[in-house]
């Protein structure tokens, strides 16, 4: 019986063991219990009892141990096992082959190949096909038997407390990623084999015993993992700057969530955070076309395309939607009206619209809701990056007329263009772009705007210009007669402008009149601000003279309409007040200004009081000044002293102004 | 207002499009340089005040479209030009074998004592020359001019080309000057004001 008894427990049969031992006790020893060998016996039996007990819960220790390492394997299998269900290659969600054929190298000091680890270990590990589940591949045995002979000893609350306790900290252990998890998408695999592992082994295990664990208590610890899984991949996916391993990591997260799904563990959270993660990957798109846009305007020639063959022209407006008559009955060398960047530009946005929908692909959404997303986020690299790429484009320094006139034209039929935008957003969703939730999207404005803020700096550019040409203006204040024709430097600046507007023939017509209106406008204002500046204090005859000169000019330039469309004396207007200012200096006509100021009729309406004073002090030193070297005669006695009785009345009319 | 400057001097840059117009006169004034084309629309310019002997010259560069549909908005500017730098490509043949056109331009258009210079610019593509430096050399000998190879790209020679034309300007200046002096402020001279300060209205007025 004894012998019996040893032969059991050697071969871990503890059942039998403890059977036998019960049979010893219950039946065999009754019946000879006068002897005193008997008491001996019983206590012996309570050693074996002992020796059993400890001997199953050692084995499940080994298993637990073990189980560890060949979580990851099960939840490999299982992933492989749906991925091949659903037609993708499995090898996509298993770890990268290891080189198992080869040998370990020898060990540096016996010089001798030691076995290797999962050589010694594949006791639990059953080994041969890959497409073994859990229960093929792991020998539960200890877990059975130890819950089996804890229950017998009326110590199951206690084996219970103790497996859920273990096992929980195994949980724990194999939901803390490695920290650098995100980096490759061998990470992730390891992180969801091993979760996926641990939950088929405790699904295994409740269906496989009786009350060791309970579904109530799975699904509770499912919870927890659920609530720290998605905080794991939150955290790591934020990580990501890659768009094309963040497809991946998409991927494995479903096939993931179809795994666990397949055991009865509810994943919608997971589908909510993919949710989240799509619009990071958006973002991350994003920045991406950012740069691609910058580089496109990089490149870009700002030189309307020319066309010399059919297949040039043909290869444009197969990703550019433009139908222009025109240009289609024009021979070659056609020309575009745009720029490279229109095609590209629009080609690109395309391209960003493609990306955006990889994410979506088996998200399970509905049509409408891929159709808002990918509205919503194409609205977003419109109005975003689009819209700042292109307001830095505009703003950077140094940018010529031509490039900026170009951008001005490239805008428009970006513009234009949108609305096949639109449709070709609709005709992969299949929303109708009339269907009356759909996003419409902003390109449009956000082109208007571009171009109205290129048109701005056009008109900059050119007051820049200007500024450069004023700053070549060297009149003499002092001189005694002009020089009989108009300054270098005006004559030159009214040639260039002329050119200007020549050579730009594609400026629009309206662009083109403001352009010259704020020209003319600002030439105007400059030569003012010389006339009235407050470091020159003297104005001569002479120079007053060379000045009006020089405005003949520009009145004349602006009365030959350098560009069309001005309704008649328009132009001319913006040298208004200028004229008037000369007119006055020139005229010494200060009885009418005084006299008629503030009425309706008024010559010099345009000239304020302030101007007045400024230009009557100015002569006035210029005639000082005189004195000195010449005696006065008495003429121009009589004349200083007129015009200092009028810079009395006029710093009183200043005043009175001032007060009003 | 105080004068910034002594003389103004106007340069003009000709030659074929693409030959690197643009790109001198960009390193020049802003000592950069951009690799993609972009072609130039009728007539821009570029103002930059350096000196020599003391004195503060303003160089007011206008840089030409060389495309032969802005022909006559170019060539407008020759008459007002002091120096003229006729630039080819030493990559590109046809430009050099242009220049003989470009100089009839200049004796068509320009003042009869314009200064000239040429400039065989893109030296840095030595791998691809078209033009050896003989001649260009040649050619300048020819015509009586000096003549530099230049790089925008590399910045060779840029800033020598100007202001070597914009001395020999100067100096003719001041030899017509010492010959004719009651002609100081004749047409190349008109904005030249040698003295300046308070004396300045005194003498005008004397
Ligand atoms: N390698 C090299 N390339 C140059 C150099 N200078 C200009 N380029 C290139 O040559 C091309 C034409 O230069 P531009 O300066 O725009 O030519 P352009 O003479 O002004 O031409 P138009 O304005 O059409 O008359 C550009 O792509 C420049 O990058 C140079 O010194 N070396
Ligand atoms: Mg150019």
């Amino acid at each position: 019986m004894y012998g019996k008894l040893k032969k059991q427990m050697d071969c871990k049969r503890y059942y039998p063991a403890l059977k036998t031992l019960e049979q010893l006790e219950h039946t065999y020893l009754p019946r000879v219990s006068e002897y005193r060998f008997t008491k001996v016996m019983y206590d012996q039996i309570v050693r074996l009892r002992d020796g059993i007990k400890e001997a199953s819960m050692s084995d499940l220790k080994d298993f637990l141990e073990n189980i560890r390492k060949y979580s990851s394997k099960i939840g490999e299998v299982a992933m492989q096992h749906v991925a091949d269900q659903h037609g993708l290659d499995p090898t996509f969600v298993s770890m990268p082959e290891k080189k198992r054929k080869a040998p370990p190298p020898p060990n540096p000091f016996t010089g001798e190949a030691e076995a290797t680890v999962t050589d010694q270990e594949t006791n639990i590990y059953k080994d041969g096909d890959e497409e073994l589940s859990a229960q093929e591949l792991v020998d539960f045995s200890p877990v059975y038997r130890c819950w089996h002979i804890y229950n017998v000893l009326g110590a199951g609350e206690e084996f219970e407390s103790y497996y859920r306790k273990q096992r929980k900290k195994q949980a724990k252990l194999c939901l803390q990623p490695a920290t650098n998890m995100h980096e490759t998408l061998d990470g992730y695999k390891k992180y969801f084999h091993e979760i996926i592992g641990f939950f088929v082994v405790e699904d295994n295990i409740l269906h496989t015993t009786t009350g060791l664990i309970t579904s109530g208590y799975l699904d509770e610890l499912w919870e927890m993992a659920l609530s720290k899984i998605v905080a794991v991949l939150r955290t790591h996916s934020a990580y990501c700057t890659d768009p094309s391993l963040m497809l991946d990591i998409k991927i494995l997260i479903i096939f993931f969530c179809h795994t666990l799904e397949g055991y009865g563990f509810p994943v919608t959270r997971l589908y909510g955070l993919l949710i989240e993660i799509r619009d990071q990957y958006n973002e991350i798109l994003m920045k991406r076309w950012k740069n691609t846009f910058m580089d496109i305007f990089e490149d870009d020639n700002y030189t309307p395309i020319t066309l010399h063959y059919q297949a040039e022209y043909t290869a444009i407006v197969t990703i550019f939607p433009f139908k222009d008559e025109f240009v289609e009955k024009s021979p070659f060398p056609k020309r575009f009206p745009f720029s490279e960047f229109v095609p590209r530009v629009y080609q690109q946005v395309k391209e960003y619209i493609y990306a955006c929908l990889k994410f979506s692909e088996d998200l399970n959404l509905s049509q409408a809701e891929i159709d808002d997303m990918v509205r919503k986020s194409t609205n977003f690299l419109l109005t975003r990056t689009l819209s700042g790429c292109l307001s830095s484009l505009i703003r950077r320094p140094g940018l010529g007329l031509a490039q900026l006139i170009q951008i001005a034209i490239n805008t428009e039929y970006l513009e234009i263009a949108c609305i096949h935008l639109e449709e070709f957003i609709s005709s992969i969703t299949g929303i109708s772009r009339e269907a009356t939730h759909v996003a419409k999207l902003q390109g449009k404005s956000m082109f208007k705007d571009a171009r109205s803020h290129a048109e701005q700096q056009i008109y900059l550019a050119l007051n820049h210009k200007i500024d450069e040409f004023m700053e070549l203006a060297n009149y003499e204040w002092t001189l005694v007669e002009s020089k009989g024709h108009a300054s270098g430097y005006l004559m030159d600046l009214v040639a260039f402008l002329q050119s200007t507007f020549m050579s730009f023939t594609n400026l629009p017509d309206k662009v083109a009149q403001t352009a010259c209106m704020s020209a003319c406008k600002h030439i105007a204002e400059s030569i003012t601000n010389l006339l009235l500046d407050h470091d020159t204090k003297i104005l001569s005859a002479g120079a007053i003279q060379q000045v009006n000169l020089d405005v003949i000019q520009c009145e004349q330039f602006a009365s030959l309409e350098p560009v069309p469309g001005f309704t008649v004396g328009a132009l001319q207007m913006t040298f208004s007040e200028l004229r008037q200012i000369l007119d006055l200096a020139m005229s010494d006509d200060w009885s009418s200004y005084l006299a008629d100021f503030g009425k309706d009729r008024n010559k010099y309406s345009l000239v304020s009081p302030q101007t007045a004073v400024v230009l009557v002090e100015k002569i006035s030193n210029g005639m000082k000044k005189t004195g000195v070297f010449t005696s006065m005669k008495k003429p121009e006695k009589e004349r200083k002293k007129l015009l200092e009785t009028v810079l009395k009345q006029l710093r009183a009319l200043v005043n009175s102004s001032a007060m009003m | 207002m105080a004068k910034t400057y002594d003389f103004l001097f106007k340069l003009l840059l000709i030659g074929d499009s693409g030959v690197g117009k643009t790109c001198v006169l960009f390193r020049f004034s802003e000592d950069a340089f951009n690799s993609t084309f972009i072609s130039t629309i009728g007539i821009d310019f570029k103002i930059r005040t350096i000196e020599l002997d003391g004195k503060k010259i303003k160089l007011q560069i206008w840089d030409t479209a060389g495309q032969e549909r802005f022909r006559t908005i170019t060539t407008a500017y020759y008459r007002g030009a002091m120096g003229i730098m006729l630039v080819y490509d030493i990559t590109n043949e046809k430009s050099f074998e242009n220049i003989k056109n470009w100089i009839r331009n200049i004796e068509e258009h320009a003042s009869s004592d314009v200064e000239r210079m040429i400039l065989g610019n893109k030296c840095d593509c030595d791998d691809r020359r078209g033009v050896s430096r003989q001649r260009g050399e040649q050619l300048a000998v020819e015509y009586g001019v000096k003549f530099m190879e230049t790089s925008a790209k590399a910045g060779i020679n840029v800033e020598q080309a100007f202001f070597t034309l914009a001395r020999d300007i100067k100096a003719k200046m001041e030899n017509k000057l010492a010959s004719h002096p009651s002609k100081g402020g004749g047409t190349q001279l008109k904005k030249n004001e040698p003295q300046k300060k308070s004396s300045t209205w005194k003498c005008q007025l004397l």
